[in-house]
């Protein structure tokens, strides 16, 4: 049987609903809500059976085509994950090094992933717009930009 | 009413509110010319910036920025054939032909009246449609909305095209999953936080938005290496005359003037948006055309151009009416938008006429404005706005995923939802590998509160008894259209008039829709 995007999808969702309804049924209510005509699990409940019915119709109705099926092939998934963790570590050094350096080093990363190689166009294209970005943020509009803790430790 | 217009006409005239539509059709146009970035994707970027700004400033902004969007993806379809978005697919059908006969100033004139006409008889009809329909709407009862709101989310479903309404039904109900996320309103019980302080006040529909559309398009032409691609140069100087002839005026008026009536009338069903209408006026229009004319099409016909774009514009303005009368979007962008309300404190629907005249009518008459805008200045700066498409993408890819993150940010400072939009970019991606179709995501997200908040009042006065479904002669009405647009489809087929719309959807899928 050719396992087909169609499938894999019904699959997917079928699991999601499952684990949906298992902790819907699991949501805390305050004593005697069950009785009444509408509370907390009234909705994740229905979810989760309206869910349940659609990813079987999806895997009963789903295309078997072989040219349906689900291929990586020609798709630059490493680049993506690289990115995605770019993403990610941004994230941590906002907290850590602030906005300023982490958005120089977020696009300088960033450029330099995606290709670019010559320095100068990857100092021009992170250093004075960060620094601007920076500017217009924390100056003109005046909004509160924590510094980054490494900077109150020295 | 009258008092409510000049109120709006007040607010839209104010000269920074001018700016902002301004501003809105230029960034708009722009984000909107790159190929596979689409309204919706231009419309959440701008979302950071309206916080700063008084609601209908915010609203008009944004209006623009639609408006602008679809005009700059009709620009891309007709100069280079890459549609910036699925709502301009069928512009490239006859606009990329005359472009390549040496006639794309005359199809991007064309392209700017038609849009102009659309919008003008949209926003005309909405001047009149929407307080009418406001009106009537004061009256709907908790029962009422609750079957809309079924309506709008079967419908988008429904209008996703063949093989997608499983799909797009799937994705629905994830979003309403979703939107369960968080505090229950209601009980003030957490529901699916697993202990996690930063879920307490549920996901944000900015940080979905972002990371469904904007985040994952950007990344999406990075997995297809879509980066690496020379883009067709945009040869300006060859651009032609923009003049259209009184004849070619006289050719094209009528397919206008059908076009955007049909496509106004389109854009109002909760669910179907500038896409279909614009396929469907395409399909209409060359129908109805004489032989001669008819086998043009495809080759670079004036009537060809003339349908989609007046349709898709007059459908844009359409898509509003259920947004501002009962509070339910019509599309994805519109979703977008009504996040954006809610976040200003101020809840579309009936009561928006009464208690926010000034933003009702304000956001009616800046479309207008919006339009006369993209006519008299986007039309001649084309050549100069289509430069800054010589941006490589590699720098520009960082820029638009910097903005993205930090919209989110800059709204939370949490840096927990930057980690939560890579996961659900992730997820997003391989979603749309497998072909499922996001603004239905963001629909039923978006709808979820309040389709919650609705069935626990019907249910409550009917004492837990769904009889309310059909007690009501209007709710049972609107539940048997919410009915029949889940099972017009598989119907539909039997007639063959769903393969156009199968074709927008391939487009749909991978490009966001209007």
């Amino acid at each position: 049987m050719t396992l087909t995007k169609d499938h894999i999808g019904g699959l997917l969702f079928l699991a999601l609903s499952v684990v949906y309804g298992y902790y819907a049924y699991e949501i805390r209510m305050f004593p005697g809500d069950q009785f009444e005509p509408f509370n907390a699990q009234t909705i994740p409940r229905a979810l989760a059976w309206v869910g349940s019915i659609v990813a079987i119709l999806m895997l009963a109705t789903g295309s078997r085509s072989a040219t349906e099926r689900l291929s990586f092939a020609g798709l630059d998934v490493k680049l993506v994950a690289k990115l995605m963790l770019l993403v990610w570590i941004f994230a941590q050094a906002l907290s850590w090094l602030g906005f300023l350096l982490s958005t120089i080093g977020f696009l300088l990363v960033g450029y330099w992933l995606l290709g670019e190689r010559r320095p100068r166009t990857l100092l021009l294209a992170s250093v004075p717009f960060a620094v601007g970005f920076w500017f217009l943020l924390a100056k003109l509009l005046d909004i509160y930009l924590a510094p980054g803790q490494v900077w109150q430790w020295l | 009413m009258w008092d409510g217009i000049i109120a709006g006409l007040d607010t839209a005239i104010a000269p920074f509110n001018i700016l902002m539509v301004v501003v809105g059709c230029f960034s708009g146009t722009f984000i909107g010319m790159l190929p596979g970035l689409g309204p919706i994707s231009a419309v959440a970027l701008m979302i950071p910036i309206t916080y700063g700004l008084d609601p209908a400033s915010g609203i008009i902004l944004m209006a623009g920025v639609y408006y602008g969007a679809v005009f700059g993806g009709s620009t891309s379809s007709i100069l280079i054939n890459a549609p910036g978005c699925a709502s301009t697919v069928v512009t490239a059908f006859d606009g990329y032909p005359m472009a390549q006969k040496g006639q794309a100033g005359k199809a991007l004139a064309l392209a700017a009246y038609c849009s102009f006409t659309g919008g003008t008889i949209g926003a005309l009809i909405l001047l009149v449609a929407a307080p009418a329909l406001a009106t009537v709407s004061l009256s709907f009862q908790s029962s009422d909305y609750f079957a809309l709101m079924v309506l709008g989310l079967s419908a988008v479903a429904a209008f996703s095209g063949k093989g997608q309404v499983l799909k797009a039904l799937a994705m629905t109900i994830f979003g309403l999953m979703v939107a369960t996320v968080g505090t229950d309103a209601i009980s003030g019980i957490p529901r699916f936080t697993f202990g996690n302080l930063d879920l307490i006040d549920g996901i944000s529909f900015l940080l979905l938005a972002m990371a469904t559309f904007a985040l994952a398009e950007v990344v999406m032409s990075v997995l297809k290496s879509e980066h690496k691609l020379e883009e067709a140069p945009m040869d300006m100087s060859a651009l032609g005359s923009m003049k259209l002839t009184k004849e070619e005026v006289k050719h094209v008026a009528p397919t206008a003037a059908r076009s955007s009536l049909f496509g106004f009338l389109v854009g109002v069903l909760p669910g179907a948006g500038a896409t279909i209408a614009a396929f469907l006026a395409y399909g209409i229009e060359r129908n109805l055309s004489p032989r001669a004319i008819k086998e043009k099409f495809g080759k670079g016909a004036l009537r060809g151009l003339a349908a989609p774009e007046a349709a898709n514009n007059a459908a844009s303005t359409g898509s509003f009416v259920p947004l501002l009368t009962l509070g339910i979007p019509g599309s994805g962008t519109t979703a977008i938008m009504l996040g954006a309300l809610i976040a200003y404190g101020i809840q579309p629907g009936p009561r928006l006429f009464v208690d926010n005249p000034e933003v009702f009518w304000s956001v009616i008459i800046s479309m207008y404005f919006g339009n006369v805008v993209l006519l008299v200045l986007n039309l001649p700066l084309i050549p100069y706005i289509s430069r800054l498409l010589i941006i490589p993408r590699p720098i520009l890819i960082p820029l638009i995923l910097f903005f993205s993150i930090t919209g989110v940010y800059l709204v939370s400072f949490n840096s927990f939802d930057i980690e939560l939009m890579v996961l659900i970019t992730v997820i997003a991606l391989f979603l749309r590998l497998l072909n499922f179709p996001m603004a239905p995501m963001l629909l039923g997200f978006i709808l979820g509160g309040m389709l919650e908040n609705n069935l626990s009042r019907a249910l409550i006065i009917s004492d837990g008894s769904l009889a309310f479904l059909w007690q009501r002669p209007l709710t049972a009405l609107i539940m048997s259209f919410a009915i029949l647009a889940l099972v017009l489809p598989i119907v539909g087929r039997f007639f063959g008039w769903r393969r156009m719309e199968g074709k927008a959807d391939m487009n749909v899928v991978d490009q966001g829709e209007g």
